[in-house]
């Protein structure tokens, strides 16, 4: 089967919108990484409650806005969530050993993975994309969903707007601060414990909105959580763990090479990714930017 | 025995070692003194293979051990004791220097007779020599700290080294801790014909038992030589003893 | 000796551990001995992690791939050739060894995270491609109805053939972690540092280390294949992996048969309270949280607190020491 050019240049736009997505999710993920040094295995969980969330809203408010208010929403249920765990659990074992810090976040994405079974059930879940951005446009003859030039456009504004927080806000530089140098803090006299708990939350607040922007183009089920954990962890480290543009290249790096993957060689689609992480992290293991490790 | 010919490091744009230069002849005790930051643990890490250096070359019995890893330095003879107690803290002390004795041994890799059984007089006599033999069976990390440190110099020792790095062995001991420490120096260098290389800040001792001493400010050599020579020499006493003797 | 002692009372309570578990199946329900069995094959491949993690303090965050690995060479031999069933058995283990040999000589260049990192990506790798080349694997369908040769038909006969694998591989393991290079091993775990300037490649142990462990992931993968006659590609999906990690954590990760325990509290958990309640991972969740708050070193770190002079395993010599500067990222 020839593939035509048009084709070529769909699947490649296809390949960045998917990216923006995990982009998203792993800023979130680098982030708490950089200034927390945790691999937040739950992450992936709270990407699944976003999705979820977004769902039963979507559903609950109806109409032509529905998807909206669940955008701006769903990702704060996420918040709230990981408000709880943070204060309640997570903030007594920042002094313990790392090992223990990721069996927690394990234990607690377990936890949260049967939370959202109780509460939504195992069925699959779809959420119909906007009045807005339904059906596509048409690049060079071939068809493009609307839905994914939406996530070409907010992916770069929400990276935008992350590295205005972290550049421009004093919060925001004492985190950074934090990722860096985690003694310089504690040395200004800043209080380290709401520091990381901040960190976390904006972190997960970025899992909430990656799972609210994905469920339009998937079917939510259980288990979604585990295939996203992986990748996004493989992301964070080819990009250089803690590092926001290091999480937007290594995205882009497995969401490319994956809609090519389906392009070329259907069969073995997922397989492209995790090559090209495996060459990444052959030639730089400490990722392709600067870790702030 | 051993040669450092002008060798420099740096950490970003900080110079931590900027053109040293030692010489250590066999048997000889020999201590590297300088102020706090003036690159002696630098020094030492170039030596030992866990830093290598920018520019400069280390000899070791004629053989230029600066490319080699760690470990291959260690096979050659030179072992080192840390400034901060770098021990195997889940391991009892027997453990701790029974590992260095079968390294040594070129027994680490066999995989099916019992550890229980092998290298355990040589352990034991490292262990007497050393005075922790009562302690044998403490987990290394529940010493208090002056054991531990002696027990830095212990595993030091299972390599049967010829040149024996210490850096600073009394840092942190009680008084008479440091004392029986630099006993025990004294009676390896002569019981096991040992090379010794050390730095030290405290001055009383290095003057008491060192034959040589190299002077080291920001990372340069001042100058190295006898105690006498060092004592008299006018730019170690401006920048170094000035301040203690003045 | 006081510690000659606690070691022969140790020995006893293993022997009739072992007399009861043969004794077991002609009186329990099939389900039952299955279940068993089940935690046996679990058990060796977390001990065989366990050998990395607890006693090499390696991030060994992929070693279900080997298991898969295993199983699947074993699963393949048995169906694709015409060879006999234990040149199959053997290139389970074989084949495991290979893979983390090659594995394991990328990974040793780095530490901690990082290791962790690169063994998950290429462990991936190899995943996505066995669950996906339909034609070679299987794809995510597995291979299902492995014939067995006759003596393995009956489960029960497995199941004595599973027991006396594991208590040959314990055994072995057990030596090595013994040896001197089981010491050396724990020594890297320690202070990597510091053994280097002891003149230990501390790569080389390393390596060697992963390649022992992922034999027996190995061995345990052909045990699998005996019990289940199938596999499929979750057995190297990354899942699995963190599960036998968690095994290791919860049961004790310094102690020898830690991971034993922690597999036996899972699989009983997901088998019994699963019969109740389709909730089980939340319990599991709960419990592990419970145990990193009130037994960081573990169940059967503290089990061997309490009774301290009791049983006396490889690497007990550590108590009461914090790791965390050590095994810390």
């Amino acid at each position: 089967m020839a593939v035509g050019w048009a084709e070529i240049i769909c699947q490649f736009l296809v390949g960045i919108s998917r990216s923006m997505i995990l982009f998203i999710v792993c800023a979130g993920l680098s982030f708490i990484l950089g200034v927390l040094r945790v691999p937040n295995i739950a992450h992936g969980s709270l990407y699944m409650i976003g999705a979820f969330a977004t769902f039963s809203i979507t559903k609950m408010v109806g109409g032509s806005y529905g998807f909206w208010v669940a955008l701006a929403l769903a990702p704060f249920l996420v918040v709230l969530v990981s408000l709880v765990t943070e204060r309640v659990l997570f903030c007594h074992l920042y002094q313990r050993e790392h090992l223990m810090l990721i069996l927690f976040t394990f234990s607690l994405s377990l936890i949260l993975g049967d939370l959202v079974k109780i509460v939504w059930g195992a069925e699959y879940r779809s959420v119909p994309p906007p009045e807005l951005l339904k059906g596509s446009i048409s690049i060079l003859g071939a068809s493009f969903p609307r839905y994914n030039l939406f996530l070409i456009i907010i992916g770069p504004l929400v990276g935008i707007a992350l590295w205005l927080f972290t550049t421009r806000t004093k919060i925001g530089k004492i985190s950074r601060a934090a990722a860096v140098d985690r003694e310089m803090v504690g040395v200004l006299g800043i209080n380290v414990s709401w520091v990381f708990a901040f960190a976390f939350l904006i972190g997960c607040y970025l899992a909430g909105i990656g799972g609210a922007l994905v469920a339009p183009t998937v079917s939510i089920t259980l288990g979604m959580d585990h295939t996203l954990i992986i990748e996004a962890f493989l992301i964070v480290t080819i990009g250089g763990l803690g590092n926001m543009w290091g999480a937007l290249v290594g995205s882009l790096i497995f969401g490319v090479t994956h809609s090519f993957g389906v392009l070329f060689w259907p069969q073995f689609a997922i397989v492209f990714p995790y090559m090209a992480v495996v060459i990444v992290l052959l030639l730089r293991p400490k990722g392709l930017l600067k870790s702030v490790w | 025995m051993l040669r450092v010919e002008s060798v420099f490091k740096s950490f970003d744009e900080f110079m931590a070692v900027n053109g040293a230069n030692l010489q250590v002849e066999r048997g000889e005790i020999v201590a590297v003194i300088g102020p706090n930051g003036a690159g002696k643990t630098t020094l030492f890490n170039l030596i030992t293979g866990l830093l290598k250096p920018d520019r400069g070359k280390i000899f070791f019995k004629e053989e230029d051990i600066t490319p080699l890893p760690p470990y291959e330095i260690c096979r050659r003879g030179i072992t080192r004791s840390f400034q901060i107690v770098n021990i195997f803290p889940r391991l009892s002390v027997f453990g701790n220097v029974q590992v260095a004795v079968l390294s040594h041994q070129r027994r680490s890799s066999n995989l099916l007779r019992p550890a229980d059984r092998i290298a355990v007089k040589e352990t034991r006599e490292i262990l007497e020599t050393v005075g922790l033999l009562d302690k044998e069976n403490f987990t290394a990390g529940s010493l208090s700290h002056g054991d531990q440190k002696i027990l830095e110099i212990a595993i030091a020792l299972g390599n049967e080294p010829e040149l024996l790095i210490l850096d600073e062995p009394t840092a942190g001991m009680s008084p008479e801790e440091t004392q029986k420490t630099m006993e025990l120096i004294k009676k390896l260098a002569k019981m096991r014909e040992l090379t010794i290389l050390f730095c030290e800040h405290d001055m009383e001792i290095v003057f008491s038992i060192a034959q040589r001493i190299m002077v080291m400010r920001h990372g340069r050599t001042i100058i190295q030589g006898t105690p006498e020579e060092v004592r008299s020499n006018p730019e170690v006493q401006e920048a170094y003893l000035g301040e203690e003797y003045a | 000796m006081a510690k000659k002692e606690s070691h022969l009372k140790g020995l006893w309570i293993l022997g009739i551990i072992f007399i009861l578990l043969i004794l077991v199946p002609p009186f329990v329900p099939r389900f039952f001995t299955y279940i068993l069995a089940l935690i046996f094959v679990t058990s060796l491949l977390a001990m065989s992690l366990n050998m990395v993690v607890g006693f090499g303090g390696m991030f060994q965050f992929h070693h279900g791939v080997f298991y898969g690995v295993g199983a699947y060479a074993t699963a393949l031999m048995l169906t694709k050739t015409s060879l006999p069933t234990w040149i199959g058995f053997m290139a389970g283990p074989i084949v495991a060894t290979l893979t983390g040999l090659i594995i394991g000589g990328f990974c040793v260049r780095l530490t901690r995270l990082y290791f962790a990192m690169l063994q998950i990506s290429l462990g991936s790798l190899l995943w996505a491609i066995v669950y996906r080349w339909y034609s070679f694997t299987g794809g995510d369908d597995g291979i299902h109805g492995i014939r067995m040769p006759p003596f393995l038909q009956a489960l029960n006969h497995s199941y004595y053939f599973i027991l006396i694998i594991l208590t040959l591989s314990l055994f072995l393991m057990y030596k090595i972690l013994k040896s001197p290079f089981g010491k050396t091993l724990q020594a890297i775990r320690d202070n990597p540092q510091r053994c280097e300037a002891v003149g230990i490649n501390v790569r080389r142990y390393q390596l060697l280390g992963i390649v022992i462990a992922t034999f027996f992931a190995g061995v345990a993968g052909v045990l699998f294949v005996i019990l289940e006659r199938s596999v499929f590609a979750d057995l190297l999906f990354w899942v699995l992996s963190l599960e036998i990690f968690i095994m290791c954590l919860l049961g004790g990760w310094f102690t020898f048969f830690g991971p034993v325990l922690g597999t036996a509290i899972i699989i009983s958990l997901r088998t019994f309270v699963g019969k109740y309640t389709e909730y089980w991972t939340l319990i599991l969740g709960i419990i592990l949280i419970l145990v990193i708050f009130f037994l960081p070193e573990g169940v059967m770190g503290y089990i061997q607190e309490w009774f301290k002079p009791g049983m006396k395993e490889a690497g007990q010599e550590g108590k009461k020491v914090d790791a965390s500067s050590r095994i810390g990222l």
